[in-house]
């Protein structure tokens, strides 16, 4: 027991204060199980260790469930250094336990919050993640995202918020998923800077380099050209140099040169390649990756902006009633239908139902777990192609009065209609297999996670209510 | 009527010998050497074709042999408009083992963003580029420098080629191990675009089709155009390449014929080219050729009258050639004027249109006969024929005024290292060393 003040006592890790329990995180907690803490109310994390912190809080907010992501973490012994999560993703400093009783009113701040956050489910995984981000600035009163500077960001930019649920590799995701909730009417941007991204693996960590043209090595000597103006004699300095001395001497007249802009000037510079001896006076820019290795000619890097977000009034509201995913980029897939029409569909499906009792439909979710990872590296044309195989391999497989609808670009449903529930499930599996085969063959063997999920269509329940038990049974 | 009654009347009056007094700047010195001289030697040349026959197909067969790898230096300021068509054009040729090095001069336009862009689609092989002018002799010794073909060739930007040029112009490298430099034929492009355009296109089928492969069989050509001509690169490196101009293509082939090479005149290797337009574009550009007469043939270059180690009788004779019927006889036609206005001042009334009357005659008859020893006999023969009678007003009198306007003003106040043609800081340094 570790008596602090009067009313407050660290007993096991563990301070009672005010009904609430906080638990102390330090260095003898292990970094890999943290779960344990899910039942304090909040966390008290000591910094005296940077690493071990940052690593804990990164764990805690980058958790799927709200339990842990939305719990009051409170920083102990913190001093301020550059580290984007241990900044940004705490509730409070702390000099001492005596500052519990400050701590414990922010705490309570956030839990009234909490409970007034709307927990119905966006069913994809843009939805899911920027719920989440809005959840976590509701109940902080955080309206802006802002960007900030981050080495180890593969773009160099983190938004804490949001960065905070994927790896520093994975940071270009973050970019697409906040164009998505623009998208969406969620937040607004306001432009604060632009960076380029390697147009094969969305790093922004690039190297800039003037390369021969003909080559494209690094490896070059630069001279100044000499314009000898009494006998028009122009050559690389080198020429004009000899092993005696420091002057210059015209190798055509032999007269040594006096004064630039006089008798001679430098009009131009001109490189010699070490590689291939070729020559060139404009070299290429080149960026190299430092992830991938690819060079890159500048002109083919994918330009990003990298903004300020504010919450627009549906992303402010979105926190505590929910939204709607109003995607439209998939929408025009060949194979497919949208979601409004789809749920249209569904509804008159239910309706046919009641008709023909015997008959069963089944609703089917597929999702794409890791898809994400390389849409990054093959960019929205690399999306799109994908799609569209899938939905091609989709068709194949399905019945042409079964119905296909993109929730998102990682989501899909299915409406299989006069399909029972297991043959709805064996039907599934296939086509998972399937569309394994096909993104390891077609796109260099990456291996997609392919989730689904089944169910009956229950002529008692409206369309939309099916709709969201179904996304909700999966995301939970 | 009367007139011409009267005109007539004397005519039929004149013996022989007071026809070669009254003329005799005509019939001693023009006739002599424009008509007399270049229809034998040319008249020779084509008789003894049949000889040289075997030579020059040993020589194409060497040259197809070989292959060698040519460089084409195209140096300029603001020829961006023009490179495309050239770079196109030269895609064209019958032979292709050779660079393309265009040299940017220190362009104000879009040049330099043109060539970069054709470099990239791989129609310039070498583009090399100044942010200051220097001067075109500087733009094409930064191409000469970076040339690595066996033979350069000199081309301008605003010019075209026929098919065969390049091949036909290194030819006779093979078959004369003497040649040092090879020059094109240049033709006139735009000759229907002006009166102008036209007396110039006449001038060229005459002076430089004919009269260059007359001066080439005789051994005096000296210059080579740098609108299309050949060199061996060792000639070129050996006088350090192109001197500062105003000038700079006779000034090289001097310098070549003086290292002992023989400069040759190639007829079939075929440019076609466009002139000034206007009288003041033309005034500007023969003000600049004369005035190079004096500066380099008079001065630069005034040790080939002398005898020295590197004396030769054909330097001597192509100087003297030069001198005389360029700058001498053209003083000398003044005397001719005096004289006619003192001796005949009563006749001058009939002798000015008969002077007219016998120079466009034989302009006519020089035309008809060396129109059978010139490529592309037929371009354009109806068109000239035309204007032929104009031509002695512009031989007699138009070039010979700016001629003469031309060698004073460069005799006595050197005012060719004033011409705005060549950059201040170069023309200051020119001046200073006397160069």
């Amino acid at each position: 027991m570790n008596r602090i003040t009067e009313n407050i006592q660290v007993v096991d890790h563990k301070i009672n204060y005010s009904n609430l329990v906080f638990y102390v995180i330090d260095t003898t907690n292990s970094i890999l199980n943290i779960d344990h803490t899910m039942g304090y109310d909040a966390l008290i994390l000591d910094a005296s260790d940077p690493e071990y912190a940052h690593l804990v809080l990164r764990k805690i907010r980058g958790h799927y469930n709200p339990e842990f992501y939305l719990k009051p973490v409170f920083l102990l012994n913190f001093k301020e250094i550059k580290d984007p999560v241990l900044n940004k993703m705490h509730d409070g400093i702390m000099t001492s336990y005596d500052q519990i009783p400050q701590m414990a009113e922010t705490a309570k701040r956030i839990f009234i919050k909490t409970t007034q956050l709307d927990n119905q489910l966006v069913p994809s995984f843009e939805g899911q993640t920027v719920k989440k981000v809005l959840n976590y600035m509701y109940t902080r009163d955080i309206r802006t995202l802002k960007p900030v500077v981050d080495l180890n960001s593969a773009i160099g930019y983190t938004y804490p918020e949001l960065s905070v649920n994927f790896t520093s590799t994975e940071e270009p995701q973050v970019l697409e998923i906040l164009e998505w909730a623009d998208r969406e009417g969620l937040i607004w941007p306001d432009f604060f800077e632009r960076v380029y991204l390697c147009n094969n693996c969305s790093s922004g960590s690039l190297s800039y380099r003037e390369v021969c043209p003909h080559c494209n090595s690094a490896n070059s000597k630069s001279e100044d050209l000499v314009h000898h103006f009494p006998c028009a004699y122009i050559g690389p300095i080198s020429d004009f140099q000899n092993n005696i001395d420091s002057s210059l001497n015209c190798p055509k007249c032999n007269k040594t040169l006096r004064h630039i802009g006089i008798d001679y000037d430098k009009p131009s510079v001109i490189h010699h390649c070490n590689n291939c001896d070729q020559n060139y006076q404009d070299a290429f820019i080149k960026s190299k990756c430092l992830s991938c290795e690819d060079d890159i000619d500048v002109k083919y890097l994918v330009p990003k902006n990298v903004n300020i977000y504010k919450l627009t009034r549906k992303g402010r509201s979105a926190a505590t009633s929910g939204f709607l995913s109003s995607s439209q980029e998939v929408d025009d897939i060949f194979g497919t239908i949208n979601m409004p029409t789809f749920r249209i569909m569904l509804h008159y499906e239910l309706e046919r139902l009641k008709e023909l009792p015997a008959q069963k439909t089944s609703l089917a979710l597929l999702h794409l777990e890791n898809i994400f990872e390389l849409y990054n590296k093959s960019g929205k044309k690399g999306e799109r192609r994908l799609l569209e195989e899938l939905v091609a391999v989709i068709r194949e497989n399905i019945k042409s009065s079964d119905v296909i609808a993109f929730e998102s670009s990682s989501t899909l449903y299915l409406m299989l209609t006069n399909t029972a529930k297991e043959n709805a499930e064996q039907k599934l599996k296939n086509l998972s297999s399937l569309t394994e085969n096909l993104v390891k063959k077609n796109f260099n063997n990456f291996k997609v996670n392919l989730l689904y999920k089944v169910s009956m269509l229950d002529t008692g329940k409206k369309a939309e209510v099916q709709l969201q038990e179904l996304s909700k049974e999966f995301f939970a | 009527m009367e007139f011409l009654d009267e005109f007539f009347n004397y005519l039929s009056s004149v013996s022989p010998s007071k026809l070669v007094r009254v003329f005799w700047f005509f019939f001693f010195f023009e006739f002599v050497r424009f008509f007399l001289v270049d229809f034998t030697t040319v008249l020779l040349w084509k008789m003894t074709a049949v000889f040289r026959k075997k030579r020059v197909k040993e020589g194409r067969n060497l040259f197809w042999a070989e292959k060698p790898f040519v460089s084409i230096i195209v140096p300029g300021k603001n020829e961006g408009k023009h490179i495309y068509k050239l770079a196109v054009s030269l895609k064209e040729q019958t032979y292709q083992n050779f660079e393309l090095i265009v040299v940017d001069d220190g362009s104000d336009d879009d040049t330099r963003a043109i060539c970069n862009s054709l470099k990239r689609n791989g129609l310039i092989d070498i583009f090399l580029s100044n942010d200051v002018r220097g001067g075109k002799a500087s733009a094409a010794n930064l191409g000469l420098r970076y040339a690595t073909g066996k033979f350069i060739i000199h081309m301008d930007a605003d010019c075209s080629y026929d098919r065969d040029a390049v091949e036909n112009i290194l030819v006779p490298f093979y078959y004369d191990d003497k040649v040092g430099a090879v020059g094109g034929d240049v033709q006139v492009r735009n000759y229907k675009q002006s009166l102008c355009a036209t007396l110039q296109a006449i001038e060229y089928t005459d002076t430089i089709s004919v009269g260059r492969i007359s001066q080439s069989q005789l051994g005096i050509y000296r210059i080579i155009s740098g609108a299309f001509g050949a060199f061996r690169k060792e000639a070129l490196q050996s006088v350090g390449g192109w001197d500062i101009g105003p000038g700079l293509d006779g000034d090289i082939t001097v310098k070549i014929r003086k290292l002992g090479y023989q400069i040759h005149f190639e007829p079939t290797a075929i440019c076609q080219t466009n002139v000034p337009v206007t009288f003041n574009a033309l005034i500007r550009q023969r003000l600049r050729w004369d005035k190079s007469l004096i500066r380099f043939r008079l001065r630069k270059h005034s040790d080939v009258f002398f005898p020295n180690e590197s004396f030769r009788i054909s330097n001597f004779v192509s100087f003297v050639e030069n001198i005389t019927y360029s700058l001498v006889l053209n003083f000398k036609w003044y005397f001719y004027v005096i004289d006619m206005v003192l001796n005949f001042t009563s006749r001058l009334v009939f002798i000015i249109p008969m002077n007219f009357l016998l120079y466009t005659v034989n302009n006519y008859f020089k035309f008809i006969v060396f129109s059978l020893f010139r490529e592309r006999k037929n371009v354009g023969a109806e068109y000239f024929m035309l204007y032929m009678p104009l031509m002695a007003l512009y031989f007699g009198y138009f070039l010979r005024l700016v001629r003469t306007y031309a060698y004073l003003q460069e005799l006595f106040f050197r005012r060719s290292y004033e011409d705005s043609w060549n950059p201040e800081k170069s023309s200051r340094q020119a001046k200073a060393l006397r160069l």
